[in-house]
C-alpha cells in the first residue's frame, strides 16, 4: 500500500482516549504515521483553511459524529462549502461509537463521505476500504 | 364538583323536548331541538356530553344521525329514544355500537333520570380511562427512550475500552498481562454485545421496514469480518456459500441483527474440545424467499431447553452466557420480517438455525 504514504491522515473527536487509541492504531496497521488529531471540527476546519494546508496531497478525515459545538454532520456541511481545489483532495470516513440508521442514512448523502465506521476502528476495514479509494 | 353536565336533545315532537327540558333543566344544561342540522352545528360550538335522539324523525332516523355525528365527537354518550316498533333498528345500532342505551316512548320520568346518571358516571369512566391510557403511553414511550439513550451513552465508553485494549494487545506484553488484558476484553465484549442487543430491540420495536436489495456475498462478509479477528475466534473456521441468482429486497438493517445474533451465538457456543471447529453460512436466494442456514459443530442445545432459547432473558447455560437477549431479538426481527425461524441441535454435536424469510423485490 505504498500510495497510502502520501495521504495525511485527520482525526477529528472530542474524546481524547478515542483520538490517542485511534492513532495508535493507524501507526500499529502501518496505514501512516502521518496522523494529525483535532478535539474540534473547529480546529479542523481552521487548519483547512490555513496556509499549512498542502491541497497537492490527499486528505482522509476520520470523523467523530457525536461533539459538543460543531458535531460530524455540521462540520461535513462545512467541508461541502470548502473550494473546489481543497475539497477534491478530502475523503472523509464518518466514525461512531453506536451507528443509528438514521445516522448512515444522513452520512450516505454526503458525496465526501466514503463510509461509515463504527468505534473502536477496526483498522483491517479501514484498510480494505482505502485501498478501495487509493488504489 | 365536576363539570356541569351538557345534554342535546333531537326529537321531532316538541312536546317531548318541553317534557324533558322541564324535568332536567335544574340539574344539567339542555340544549333541545328539532332540526338534526341544528344539532349539529350545536354540536360544533359547544361540548356536549349526552345525546338523546328521537329514532323514528321525518327527515333522518335517530340512528343516521348518531352515525354521521359518531367519528366527530366519539365521547358523548348516545342514547337512542324509540317506540316498541323499532326494536330490529335499535338491536343492530347497540350491536354496532353507536348507542349506549335506549329508552322506549313513552318514557317513564324516573327511568331517563337513571340512564342519565348511568350515561354521565359512563363519561367520566370513559374519559378517566382516556386520559390513563394517554398517560401510560407517554410513560411507556419515555422509558423506551430513556433505555434507547442509555444504551447508545453506555456505547461510547465501551467503544473507547475495547479500542485501548486493541492497541495495548499490540504494545508488546507480558503473557500474564496479556491475559488479564483478555480477560477484561472478553467482560467487555459481553457487555457490548448486551447494549447493542438492547438497541437492536429498541429498533426493531421502533422502525417500518426499510427494503433495499442485498447482496448476500458481501454481507455475509461483512459480518463474518467483524468477528474473525476477535480473539476467542481463533480456533473456528468460517465457511460461506450463497446459491441462487434471483434478485432479493429485504431490510438489511433486520438481517443483520439476525445474522449477527446467530453468529456470535455459534461462536459463543463453540465445542473447544473438538479439533476442527466450523461456523457455516449458508443462504439460498430464489424469487420467493431466502433461506439462511447457520450450522455449528458446537456444545449443541439439549432437547427440553430448545422450546425455551427464544424468550427473552433466557440464559442458556454458565458457560460463557450471554444476556439471553439476542436469540429473542433474532426472533422478533425474523417475525417482523413475516419470515419464520426453526432450530435443530443435539448435543455433543452441533446446532443448525434456519432462517426463512420472503423477498420483498
Amino acid at each position: 500500500m505504498s500510495k497510502l504514504e502520501y495521504i495525511s491522515f485527520h482525526l477529528v473527536d472530542d474524546n481524547d482516549i478515542d483520538l490517542a487509541v485511534n492513532s495508535k492504531l493507524l501507526e500499529i496497521a502501518k496505514i501512516s504515521n502521518k496522523i494529525v488529531t483535532y478535539q474540534s471540527a473547529l480546529l479542523l476546519l481552521d487548519y483547512l483553511k490555513s496556509d499549512k494546508f498542502d491541497g497537492s496531497k490527499p486528505h482522509v478525515i476520520l470523523l467523530d459524529i457525536m461533539m459538543p459545538n460543531m458535531n460530524g454532520f455540521e462540520c461535513l456541511d462545512q467541508l461541502t462549502q470548502m473550494p473546489e481545489h481543497i475539497r477534491k483532495q478530502l475523503t472523509v470516513f464518518m466514525v461512531s461509537s453506536s451507528i443509528d440508521r438514521n445516522d448512515i442514512k444522513k452520512a450516505e448523502s454526503y458525496d465526501l463521505v466514503e463510509k461509515i465506521l463504527e468505534k473502536p476502528l477496526d483498522v483491517y476495514l479501514l484498510k480494505k476500504y482505502l485501498g478501495e479509494v487509493f488504489e | 364538583m365536576q363539570e356541569k353536565i351538557n345534554i342535546l336533545y333531537l326529537d321531532d315532537e316538541e312536546q317531548n323536548l318541553f317534557s324533558f327540558v322541564a324535568l332536567f333543566r335544574r340539574d344539567y344544561n339542555v340544549f333541545t331541538t328539532t332540526s338534526a342540522q341544528q344539532a349539529v352545528e350545536y354540536l360544533s360550538n359547544n361540548k356536549v356530553h349526552i345525546i338523546f335522539s328521537d329514532q323514528k324523525m321525518p327527515e333522518v332516523s335517530g340512528v343516521e344521525f348518531f352515525e354521521t355525528i359518531r367519528h366527530d365527537y366519539p365521547d358523548a354518550v348516545r342514547i337512542l329514544i324509540t317506540g316498541y316498533a323499532d326494536i330490529d333498528a335499535v338491536i343492530d345500532a347497540i350491536n354496532r355500537g353507536q348507542v349506549y342505551r335506549y329508552v322506549t316512548k313513552p318514557w317513564d320520568a324516573n327511568e331517563l333520570k337513571v340512564c342519565i346518571e348511568n350515561a354521565v358516571e359512563k363519561y367520566h369512566r370513559d374519559k378517566e380511562l382516556y386520559l390513563k391510557n394517554k398517560e401510560l403511553e407517554r410513560v411507556n414511550a419515555e422509558l423506551e427512550q430513556f433505555v434507547y439513550s442509555a444504551s447508545h451513552d453506555m456505547r461510547a465508553p465501551l467503544a473507547s475500552i475495547k479500542g485501548v485494549i486493541n492497541v495495548a494487545k499490540a504494545d508488546g506484553l507480558d503473557a500474564k498481562t496479556l491475559n488479564y488484558l483478555e480477560m477484561i476484553e472478553r467482560s467487555t465484549n459481553r457487555l457490548n454485545d448486551f447494549v447493542t442487543n438492547i438497541i437492536y430491540y429498541y429498533q426493531n420495536s421502533q422502525s417500518d421496514e426499510i427494503i433495499s436489495e442485498i447482496d448476500f456475498d458481501k454481507l455475509l462478509d461483512e459480518v463474518i469480518e467483524k468477528y474473525r479477528n476477535h480473539v476467542t475466534t481463533q480456533h473456528i473456521r468460517f465457511e460461506k456459500t450463497v446459491a441462487g441468482s434471483a434478485i432479493y429486497k429485504a431490510d438489511i438493517h433486520r438481517l443483520k441483527m439476525i445474522l449477527n445474533n446467530l453468529l456470535s451465538n455459534a461462536i459463543k457456543f463453540s465445542d473447544s474440545k473438538k479439533d476442527d471447529c466450523f461456523v457455516s453460512l449458508e443462504v439460498i436466494v430464489n424469487l420467493e424467499k431466502v433461506m439462511i442456514k447457520v450450522a455449528d459443530n458446537g456444545i449443541g442445545i439439549a432437547a427440553e431447553e430448545i422450546p425455551k432459547i427464544f424468550n427473552m432473558f433466557y440464559p442458556s447455560t454458565d458457560k460463557n452466557s450471554g444476556s439471553g437477549v439476542g436469540l429473542y431479538i433474532v426472533k422478533q426481527a425474523v417475525e417482523k420480517m413475516k419470515g419464520n425461524i426453526t432450530v435443530k441441535s443435539d448435543v455433543g454435536i452441533g446446532t443448525r438455525f434456519i432462517v426463512e424469510l420472503p423477498n420483498k423485490s
